[in-house]
């Protein structure tokens, strides 16, 4: 196969508090020395000497949300784990980035393996697991994964995974597997179908993963992301008080906000939660590329509804997006520019989940397909203002239909563009 | 016809004497990862490693597979059409695929398909005459602060293209041998309801 280098990645902007990117800005940071340096793996021996119950309730305090999406309290879901009485307990890392605009747990990956290695251990042994797997996406073989595999493998020769961890008593067996690109795997019970060797069907809850029936192999699991994983040693270093007071109320730490789209700097920026999109924009993001104005805000992943230029001092965590009925989503903002018509942008988010409906659910199915075909017609000329209606209404008739999420989020997108940016489809309208 | 249940005896191997050595060294490493019982697990990252060998999946490669793990050919299958990254017919040596999910499309993907579809003189989905080169539209790479993103072969990355880079790219790669692509019978139905 063709032996391309993957470009590195430009090191982002700094952060006034620096958790996840302590130390991108050293050359090779992802090397064990570097990790070393900053004062990695000292978390570990400090955490393996508390009680399991211990570190939870530090989790808890530090009010660490899922960085996944969701943003569902971490030491709640621990919690849930803990409290099942059936062994053994799964922790299963979802790893399968694949939301539209998102690129950040990628970045972990390639620049702090480590930082979410030791994130990772610490997490298992706070619920009590001795087999972890790291669900990654198919394609970042040659890139991500072989930095991870390198730096688990490191940890391994230096005993912090394996047998009787550093003295504990403590074993952990970590794994990586890869997906073969299906959008819908990163739905955690799809992601559990497809880790057991099955097509990407997400599963009817309850049972929930946490519960005995419900996870991996029908034992009690813990599905986090990598980003959520990663936070674990400056929570146990700095303990959960600490880890609250960056951020917001209710929304621990700081955030990697994966940006992309139209300001003048792209890339994976850490802020504390709650940042608001103005100050992303222009303090972390140097504003929009030259001669351009912001119209749209894509807040938290393609699936999230949309924000206008005028909305850009919401603040982006989860509480606040919900009050404002869009979502913090994966952290994956996009900033769109004038030159953008929404409709054909609606078109292109649309044509994605039509792709991706996994096709179990016929709300789906024949919801996301239908409303592709019709913004297709739109944007060809070809639409009808009754179309511009009929878009929204089919939109709504998807949600809270479907078995998992992947509805609604291809509802939410088609809801808010046409609501607040009505004139572009519209001026689309033929005659 | 998939036939739904397991077969009856041994299926043949469909690899060379090389590959299959590779074959074998990753389908350990692969089924060691799940308790002993829960072989069937370790499907997705069989079929990759069968797919490497091959440059694509043919129904010999799939039957084998499902010898292998005690899966009925069916399942193996319904996997296989499941997932974008498992080839159903053979590709280019050089399969080149082009992210078009909303960050990329801002920055002009839909701009760099049509110039592969030009500078390739073929459609996405087809392959050129001399079999080198082959393309296709994905969404997402998670290479969205690096828009427009693609990758080839699946694995490597080519990020901040331009037509320009594309070009260059293309000038390169076809100094380099690239996959192989094995010449079995097509599949005769690919039948895939995805990507």
């Amino acid at each position: 196969m063709a032996n391309l280098p993957t470009p590195p990645m430009p090191l982002p902007q700094t952060s006034p508090v620096k958790i996840l990117t302590r130390d991108w800005h050293l050359p090779e940071c992802w090397t064990l020395e570097n990790y070393l340096k900053g004062g990695g793996y000292q978390a570990l021996p400090k955490a393996l000497k508390m009680a399991p119950q211990a570190i939870v309730d530090e989790v808890v305090k530090g009010n660490l949300r899922g960085r996944g999406g969701a943003g569902f309290p971490t030491g709640m879901k621990w919690n849930f784990v803990r409290k099942e009485t059936s062994f053994p307990k799964y922790l299963v890392v979802n790893a399968d980035e694949g939301e539209p605009g998102t690129f950040k747990d990628r970045a972990i990956l390639e620049w702090a393996p480590h930082m979410f290695v030791e994130g990772l251990i610490i997490g298992c042994f706070a619920i009590d697991c001795h087999v972890t797997y790291v669900y990654c996406r198919g394609e970042f073989r040659d890139g991500p994964v072989a930095r991870l595999q390198t730096a688990i493998d490191e940890a391994y020769a230096k005993g912090w995974l394996g047998k009787n961890i550093l003295g504990s008593g403590f074993d952990l067996e970590m794994h990586v597997v890869r997906g073969a690109g299906a959008y819908i795997c990163g739905e955690e019970t799809a992601l559990l179908e497809s880790l057991e060797g099955k097509k990407g069907y997400p599963r009817l809850k309850p049972p929930f993963p946490a519960n005995a029936g419900g996870g991996l192999f029908k034992q009690p699991t813990a599905v986090n992301n990598v980003e959520t994983l990663a936070n674990m040693p400056a929570i146990i270093e700095k303990g959960g008080d600490w880890f609250s007071s960056v951020g917001c109320p209710k929304n621990g730490g700081t955030r990697l906000f994966a940006v992309s789209g139209h300001s003048k700097k792209t890339g994976v920026f850490e802020a504390p939660m709650g940042t608001t999109f103005t100050a992303l924009l222009n303090d972390y993001c140097g504003g929009m590329r030259d001669g351009s104005t912001l119209k749209a805000i894509i807040p938290g992943g393609s699936s999230s509804a949309i924000m206008t230029a005028e909305e850009a001092e919401w603040m982006s965590d989860f509480d606040t997006l919900k009050t404002k009925k869009t979502m913090a989503g994966s952290g994956a903002v996009v900033f769109l520019d004038q030159s953008v018509n929404m409709a054909h942008a609606l078109a292109n988010v649309t044509r994605f989940y039509a792709t991706e409906s996994c096709g179990q659910c016929t709300p789906c199915r024949e919801g996301t397909a239908w409303l592709s075909r019709l913004l297709d017609k739109l944007c060809r000329g070809e639409g009808e203002k009754k179309d511009v209606d009929n878009i929204h209404q089919i939109a709504r008739q998807m949600e809270q239909k479907t078995i998992c999420a992947l509805a609604d989020g291809a509802a939410m997108p088609v809801k808010s563009y046409i609501e607040k940016f009505r004139g572009d489809f519209d001026a689309l309208v033929k005659g | 016809m998939i036939p739904l249940t397991r077969p009856a005896g041994p299926v043949p191997s469909p690899f060379n004497a090389d590959q299959q050595a590779r074959f074998d060294a990753g389908f350990a490493k692969a089924i060691a990862k799940y308790p002993a019982d829960k072989k069937r697990a370790a499907l997705l990252a069989v079929l990759h490693l069968a797919q490497e060998q091959l440059g694509w999946l043919p129904e010999a490669a799939m039957a084998y597979v499902g010898f292998l793990l005690d899966v009925p050919a069916v399942r193996v299958r319904e996997v296989a059409t499941f997932y974008t990254m498992y080839r159903l017919k053979p590709v280019g040596c050089h399969h080149l695929e082009i992210c078009n999910s909303v960050s990329c499309w801002s920055k002009g993907s839909e701009a760099l398909l049509k110039h592969a579809k030009e500078k390739l003189g073929v459609h996405a989905g087809e392959v050129t005459p001399d079999g080198k080169f082959s393309f296709g539209e994905v969404a997402c790479l998670a290479g969205c602060g690096y828009a427009p993103s693609m990758v080839v072969n699946n694995y490597a990355y080519a990020e901040d293209m331009t037509p320009e880079k594309f070009d260059a790219l293309i000038e390169k790669l076809k100094n380099e041998p690239g996959q192989n692509i094995a010449d079995f019978p097509k599949n005769h139905d690919t039948g895939r309801a995805h990507g």
